[in-house]
């Protein structure tokens, strides 16, 4: 009978912690003033530890400043591959919005909502410089990619496509065991999106190059959580501004400019509404 | 009133009842899930493939990795148990080595310094050589294997060692002779003694194997993720996951207890079915035994009836004696360059690197230990002691509480307690972590912690279910006399629980709970797949940072692992000489 008891109190009990959970995004960050922000911590150039040990990158500038505008606290929660989409997935979310070279895919916005796109990028690969001199040269190399990531299957049919009928495309637990994998020689080629390769590759200048085409477009957005249209508003504002007013060329250029380690053009504008 | 009730069966059988019936109202009706199952996406081809083929093909590489990896761990747990009784220095050494090495390090630590460093060792072309063969694959086979041989060493020593000498002696003067023996009286009597933990350190292994995941093998959690990552079905990717694993445990489990039953000393003719069905099933290799015997026996050593030797075998002898001699000399000679190459190798360490990133891997506080991470960003060696410590002092009341209700003749408290502990032991750390990550906490209970807590309670959980296993022996290995004069004399169960049996039994226990908190220190390593800032994700975040050291960092973290472990498994050799019934006077 005690233990009956003690079951049934159990049992209201994880009842009334079900039926209290916080209200929409946008109230909760402008009521506590706080915005929790998931941010990788190993994406050189997006978000990294750098040797003075400080999470920088541009995710976080972009973080920053959009806590900023929006007058919140920022607080920064680690987020990986895996745990970027669940992590606003959740009810209620554990982060209010993801940075992390996440690409918009129409798959994951049946899970999240994203915000407008903030950095055009595509998939390509890199390899030792001189290695691969032709496109057609990727087709039988043995290919690294990303666990949790869908560069593995982007590169699969590329590689498919090129001709060869079983490709080799290893997915490694992160962007370390990836790059180690290809300087050490144990896969011929990695393949991500290129501003992560162009990040690694700056770790050892004038060894590795990219090569071939892009072959995926990879838009970047912010991952927020799904229905809340004011807080979807919010973000995608800020970031109008931001562009508006040239701050996010200033954040673009301390990352991507001509003079910083991993030069990347801008080529694109991000979407604009009248 | 009610206690007396509580004695009968069918009010247990009520109460079992009543809970599993509350457990699947609650499910069915009260709990808000707010997650709509969609199976058929292990059915269905999806825009990024089938992921009922990934997770069959998942299943195959794990079963694949455990079966080799079992053989390499029995081998050489057969090779380096045997030279840990040998009266030859050296080996006894390097197979000491080999045990104390391999036993107090995380596997986790140990497959990335086979895959990230060890290549390293080996000149260009036949790393390159290397790299062609499934390098990844043959590395989490052979890994699992070193690892597990390991434990199976010591088990096979332990075994071996038991057996008693006056046993020997009387075989010998019954007439049998050495094959004889070791057929007959050794092996079935060293095998009955490692049988059971032997079984179980197969089952760790095919838990262990998930690991392989981590350096990229796809084996069934590697497939878990990916199906998660290209989904986002969580629920899915975990439930098939976790039945692919409680299957395999099971199957396992199923083959150890057959044997068990096989090697079970019987009355003739009184054989259960399941007797029976042993020994169906081991007829084969009873066979191959007689067989053997019986070749053997043609073979035999027959004793010399001359006096005089002739000079062929006079010269076999010698040479036998002195390929002995080589034999030894050769050994020593290869752990003396073994010796050389790994102190060669160590001084070319960039020591610099390793000296300015300890104080980071010993006490990691990030960035600076800003006031938004979590305990001002304690990580790194004292987050995993930290966690270690926390988890099994909760373990350690679940686990006694779980132990208790285990060998409770109530079955409404037994069968509860029995799912838990089997369910628990049956699936690997890794996923356990995952579940708690991802979904108890999180869905059913609607806690928000931070990755930390959510591994320190996965790990809390998981321990439980050994420690109470651990219970279990010790309140088992208490004469039930003492129960019976306790019962005579008064005392109600909780009474005598308390103050006859557990504090016995916790005695007993107390090296192997030590024991646990080695094994929990080490799989602090494990939480690094969630993102928790422990020892190893440490290491990993200062790799990601330099990225062209991996080698001396792996070693760092790997050196501070084993420093700590050692220490700790030496405490417990001494509390378990100490606390020995022959040496301690039990005082209440």
């Amino acid at each position: 009978m005690r233990v009956l008891k003690i079951t049934v109190l159990a049992a209201l009990l994880v009842m009334a912690a079900s039926v209290a959970f916080a209200g929409p995004t946008y109230d909760r960050v402008m009521s506590t003033k706080v915005v929790k922000a998931g941010l990788s911590n190993q994406g050189i150039p997006f978000g990294f530890i750098n040797d003075k040990n400080e999470w920088v990158g541009f995710d976080v500038d972009m973080a920053t400043e959009i806590a900023k505008r929006l007058g919140a606290k920022l607080e920064k929660v680690v987020v990986n591959n895996n745990t970027r989409i669940s992590f606003v997935q959740t009810n209620p979310p554990k982060v209010d919005m993801v940075l992390s070279n996440m690409t918009h895919k129409r798959v994951r916005d049946e899970k999240i909502d994203f915000s407008i796109t903030y950095f055009f990028d595509g998939q390509k690969f890199l390899a030792k410089k001189g290695a691969v001199k032709e496109v057609t040269d990727l087709a039988n190399l043995k290919v690294g990619s990303m666990q949790g990531t869908t560069s593995i299957v982007n590169a699969t049919a590329y590689l498919k496509k090129l001709g060869n009928a079983n490709p080799k495309v290893i997915g490694y637990d992160g962007e370390v065991a990836m790059f180690e994998a290809l300087r050490s020689g144990r896969v011929q080629a990695i393949t991500t999106d290129s501003t992560i390769l162009l990040g690694y590759a700056a770790k050892v200048p004038g060894q590795f190059e990219l090569v071939g085409d892009f072959i995926s477009d990879e838009p970047y957005g912010i991952g927020l959580p799904q229905d809340d249209s004011a807080w979807r508003d919010a973000i995608n504002f800020t970031l109008q501004d931001m562009w508006k007013d040239g701050t996010y060329m200033t954040i673009y250029n301390k990352w991507f400019g001509p003079d910083s380690a991993y030069p990347f053009p801008m080529t694109e504008k991000i979407e604009m509404w009248p | 009133m009610l206690k007396r009730y509580f004695e009968k069966v069918w009010v247990q059988n009520l109460a079992l009842l009543a809970m599993f019936g509350l457990l699947v109202y609650y499910f069915a009706f009260v709990f808000e899930f707010k997650y709509d199952f969609n199976w058929a996406v292990f059915t269905t081809e999806g825009q990024y493939g089938h992921m009922g083929h990934l997770m069959l093909n998942g299943l195959n590489t794990t079963i694949t990795i455990t079966l080799y990896s079992a053989a390499i761990a029995l081998i050489l747990g057969i090779i380096f148990g045997l030279a840990r009784l040998s009266s030859f220095k050296p080996v006894y050494w390097f197979a000491t080595c080999y045990v104390e090495l391999f036993r107090n390090t995380p596997l986790l630590v140990q497959l990335f310094f086979w895959n990230f460093a060890f290549p390293y060792a080996f000149p260009e072309e036949i790393r390159f050589k290397l790299y062609d063969m499934d390098f990844e694959f043959w590395v989490a086979t052979i890994g699992c294997g070193i690892f597990t041989g390991a434990f199976m060493a010591e088990i096979i020593r332990a075994g071996i060692q038991s057996i008693p000498k006056g046993l020997l002696e009387a075989s010998y003067s019954s007439g049998l002779n050495f094959t004889q023996t070791l057929r007959r009286i050794i092996l079935p009597l060293s095998f009955r003694e490692i049988i059971p933990p032997l079984g179980s350190e197969f089952l760790n292994n095919m838990k262990n194997t998930s690991l392989a995941m981590t350096i990229g093998v796809s084996e069934v959690c590697w497939s878990m993720q990916e199906v998660l990552s290209l989904t986002y079905r969580t629920f899915e990717a975990l439930i098939a996951a976790t039945l692919i694993y409680l299957v395999l445990s099971l199957s396992i489990a199923m083959i150890l207890n057959l044997v068990n039953v096989k090697l079970k000393i019987l009355p003739r003719g009184h054989e259960p079915m399941s007797r029976k069905v042993a020994d169906t099933l081991f007829a084969p290799l009873e066979w191959l035994g007689s067989g053997m015997e019986y070749l053997l026996w043609y073979f035999r050593r027959r004793s010399d009836t001359s006096k005089t030797v002739s000079p062929l075998r006079r010269l076999l002898r010698v040479s036998s004696k002195g390929f002995v001699l080589a034999a030894k000399i050769g050994f020593v000679a290869a752990i003396a360059y073994v010796i050389y190459m790994t102190i060669s190798a160590v001084a070319s360490f960039n020591f610099e690197v390793i000296w300015a990133n300890l104080p980071a891997l010993l006490f990691w506080r990030f960035p600076g230990g800003d006031e938004t991470e979590f305990f001002m960003g304690l990580g790194g060696l004292a987050g995993a002691l930290l966690m270690a410590v926390i988890s099994i002092a909760g373990s350690f009341v679940i686990g006694l509480l779980v132990g208790m209700g285990r060998t409770a003749n109530n079955r409404a408290v037994r069968i509860p307690c029995t799912i838990y502990i089997e369910f628990v032991r049956a699936i690997p750390l890794l996923l356990v972590i995952f579940w708690f990550y991802t979904v108890v906490l999180d869905i059913m209970f609607k806690i928000e912690v931070h990755a930390f807590w959510a591994a320190t309670i996965a790990m809390t959980f998981f321990f439980a279910a050994y420690i109470a296993e651990t219970v279990r022996g010790g309140i088992d290995n208490i004469p039930r006399g003492q129960v019976e004069a306790a019962k005579a004399s008064g005392l109600s169960y909780f009474q005598t629980m308390r103050k006859i049996v557990l504090p016995q039994a916790l005695k007993q226990m107390l090296p192997a709970l030590v024991g646990m908190f080695i094994a929990a220190f080490k799989d602090t390593s494990l939480a690094y797949i969630i993102g928790v800032m422990e020892l190893t994700r440490a290491a990993y975040a200062i790799n990601n940072r330099l990225m062209v050291y991996p080698f001396e960092i792996y070693t760092t973290i790997a050196v501070i692992y084993f420093i700590f472990s050692y220490l700790m498994s030496l405490y417990a050799k001494r509390l378990e000489r100490k606390l020995s019934p022959e040496s301690v006077r039990i005082a209440m």
